[in-house]
């Protein structure tokens, strides 16, 4: 990065992190969005949510410092923080509903962590942190390592090691972490937690932006169809094979996996049963910071899904050379349409086909019928005394029973016995389950029935909604006498 | 001793009953996926059989997985089959609609092309914005914005556009318009526009394409 006066210059003036420390509201806005996205771990939420929790916010605010101490409402607060050029809150309408929703961008993310960074820290773990570096240049040199005697001398080696331990540990020389160790170690577990959470925004941003130039490059593909999509789909997933795609998979088959979650969940248990981290307070929310990965990763991972097959769409044949098209003919129409403007045409221009195909049948009209006048009068409601049976209410489903049994002796005149299935096959089921169990009745009330508990029959029908259910039940045989 | 289970719908046999839970919705206009996931389900399933069908009316099911919608279209006219009346009528559009119709269009192929998101949603100054400096220059701005209203109602009942629940200055381009307003019907559009300034121009001017 550049970093001479020029470059800082023009980064405060487009960046939204520095424009949001720089803006006269910075305390509001970053109170504000630490407390509703980062301290919850929440990605989206409802501008209805967001608008009520703002203006709780504003009348505390105003208890504190006076009526006119925000003149904004909050309605207009949020709008301002999502508009183009300030960029602290990225504002879309979900799938299936007409409200628009929030989410933080990294940008502003990125501010709140380091105003975060800024409150002193008790005090700065360092030996941690070399631990960590040593390890990273571990794994990446012996990840590299194609020489297999080399790789095993490394295993052999580390192997010594570790039978040395043993031995020592079975001597009764035991070496345990001191606290300072420990406490060094758990505050770069919590800032790692803490940034890997706050990743998650940025990752997934940067699958917008990768889209994005992906699709640019096919809006502004000037050659032929065959090479451009040569050039993307070399990558069999413009997407998911990129850096950003691959490592942000193989983070989520890890943390998938049910051992790991296991395996987090208890050591993180155990970490934080200890005195000395009992004694550094930390936050609760911490026994469950996987589930908060998990959770956030899992929302990346969405996003991620749904734009390849967006891509996808996009890219589809047809889809493609239409859009080239039709950019070609509206910019026809469009320099027509600006040389008519004085002189629009007037009446009718263009037909366009209907959606639907309007029945209109003439007879199907009501015919004139004077309206119905109601008279209300005044009568007082006695309590009656008719004995009613109220089972009727119950038993809204009709099925016929003589209908029913008129199958079975019809069914029954031309032989000798027959199966419930074979009725049912020849007389489809028009009341579902009802119907079945009446035939259940009418059959245990035959005088000549017997079961068949080694043979299954399966009764098909279709419900109101189109689906298909089917009930598998011994053979029932009714017979025609015994 | 029973146990009920749901099995698909793939049933081998279609019986005139199941074809008409599927036409007849098609016949009153589009099915969505996303409204209707069982009425769709069964679509997708009897596509074959309502082809077929439809195919007598003079109808022809234009069926979008991707982008979930269908809808019948009446067939392209035979020349030699003259005077078979059209089922599925067709809308008279003035001048400026059929133009939003087209800048609409224009909008949603920019929209695929900048991003992922896959509801186009424009508010009602953005649409004045789209289309003000096709109308003559007028002074008076309200009654411009009445007008765009009007159209754009118009393209609501046509079902292209929708308002948002809740936010009236809010509209949604529904994707369908994709279908309806293709490059056919635009090159058409474009068509008529060279057609008209030939005539109100009374000029020799040969059209380009």
């Amino acid at each position: 990065m550049n970093f001479d006066y020029n470059a800082l210059d023009h980064l405060r003036q487009t960046h939204p992190a520095w424009r949001l420390l720089c803006a006269k509201y910075a305390p509001l806005t970053a109170s504000f969005l630490h407390r509703v996205f980062i301290v919850p771990n929440v990605r989206i939420l409802a501008e209805a949510d967001l608008v009520e929790a703002l203006e709780d916010e504003l009348f505390v605010l105003r208890e504190q410092m006076g009526n006119d101490a925000f003149p904004g409402s909050a309605r207009s607060y949020l709008t301002d923080w999502a508009d183009n050029d300030k960029g602290w809150l990225r504002k879309f309408y979900p799938p299936g509903t007409d409200e628009p929703h929030y989410d933080l961008t990294p940008a502003s993310e990125k501010a709140l962590a380091w105003l975060e960074g800024l409150t002193d820290r008790a005090f700065v773990g360092t030996e941690s942190r070399l631990l960590t570096l040593f390890e990273l240049l571990r794994q990446m040199s012996e990840g590299t390592q194609t020489d297999p005697e080399a790789r095993i001398a490394e295993l052999k080696r580390r192997r010594d090691e570790i039978d040395g331990e043993i031995d020592r540990i079975l001597a009764g020389d035991i070496p345990l972490l001191d606290d300072t160790a420990l406490k060094d170690r758990f505050q770069q577990f919590l800032q790692l937690a803490r940034e890997l959470l706050t990743d998650f925004r940025e990752v997934e941003h940067n699958f917008r932006v990768l889209d994005r130039r992906v699709r640019e490059r096919i809006a502004l593909w000037e050659g032929g169809k065959g090479a451009l999509l040569e050039e993307i789909m070399s990558e069999r997933d413009a997407i998911a094979d990129s850096d950003q795609g691959r490592s942000f998979r193989a983070f989520w088959d890890f943390l998938m996996s049910q051992s790991r979650q296991e395996e987090l969940s208890r050591l993180l248990e155990e970490v934080l049963a200890l005195p000395p981290i009992q004694a550094m307070q930390p936050e609760p929310r911490l026994y469950r910071v996987h589930y908060d990965w998990l959770e956030a990763g899992e929302h990346t991972q969405r996003t991620v899904a749904r734009l390849s097959e967006q891509l996808r769409r996009f890219l589809d044949d047809q889809a493609w050379l239409e859009n080239r098209r039709i950019m070609d003919i509206l910019h026809h129409i469009e320099t027509r349409a600006l040389a008519l403007r004085e002189t629009i045409p007037q009446g009718d221009f263009m037909s366009l086909a209907e959606t639907g195909a309007d029945i209109d049948l003439p007879l199907e009209r009501p015919l004139f019928r004077p309206a119905v006048q109601n008279r209300i009068t005044e009568t007082a409601v006695d309590e009656g005394d008719a004995e009613v049976d109220t089972g009727v209410l119950f038993s809204q489903v009709v099925v016929d029973r003589a209908e029913l049994s008129g199958y079975i002796r019809r069914e029954l005149q031309m032989r000798d016995q027959v199966s419930l299935g074979e009725i049912v096959a020849r007389h489809p089921l028009r009341h579902g389950l009802a119907e079945v169990v009446v035939y259940l009745q009418l059959a245990s009330e035959w005088p000549w029935t017997t079961v068949d508990e080694e043979h299954r029959e399966r009764l098909r029908w279709r419900t109101e909604t189109g689906r298909v259910r089917e009930a598998i039940l011994p053979r029932v045989i009714l017979l025609r006498n015994g | 001793m029973m146990e009920t289970n749901a099995v698909g719908t793939n049933l081998s046999d279609e019986s005139p009953y199941e074809l008409s839970a599927v036409v007849i919705p098609l016949l009153k206009g589009i099915i969505y996926q996303e409204d209707s996931p069982a009425l769709w389900l069964a679509l997708v399933n009897l596509q074959a059989g309502v082809r077929d069908y439809v195919a007598v009316l003079g109808l022809e099911l234009m069926l979008d997985e991707a982008e979930g919608y269908a809808f019948l279209r009446s067939r392209e006219e035979d020349p030699d089959v003259a005077g078979t009346p059209r089922l599925v009528a067709r809308r008279q559009l003035s001048y400026p609609v059929s133009l939003l119709l087209a800048l609409l269009r224009k909008k949603l192929a920019e929209f695929d092309a900048g991003g992922a998101d896959t509801r186009l949603i424009l508010s009602r100054d953005e649409v004045v914005e789209l289309i003000r400096i096709f109308l003559p220059a007028g002074s008076n701005e309200t009654r411009l914005i009445d007008q765009i209203d009007t159209h754009l109602n118009k393209i609501a009942q046509l079902g292209f556009v929708r308002r948002l629940r809740g936010q009236k200055q809010m509209i949604e381009v529904r994707r369908i318009l994709k279908a309806f307003v293709d490059a056919q019907w635009l090159s058409d559009f474009d068509r008529r526009l060279a057609e008209y300034r030939e005539e109100t121009a009374g000029t020799r001017e040969t059209t380009d394409d």
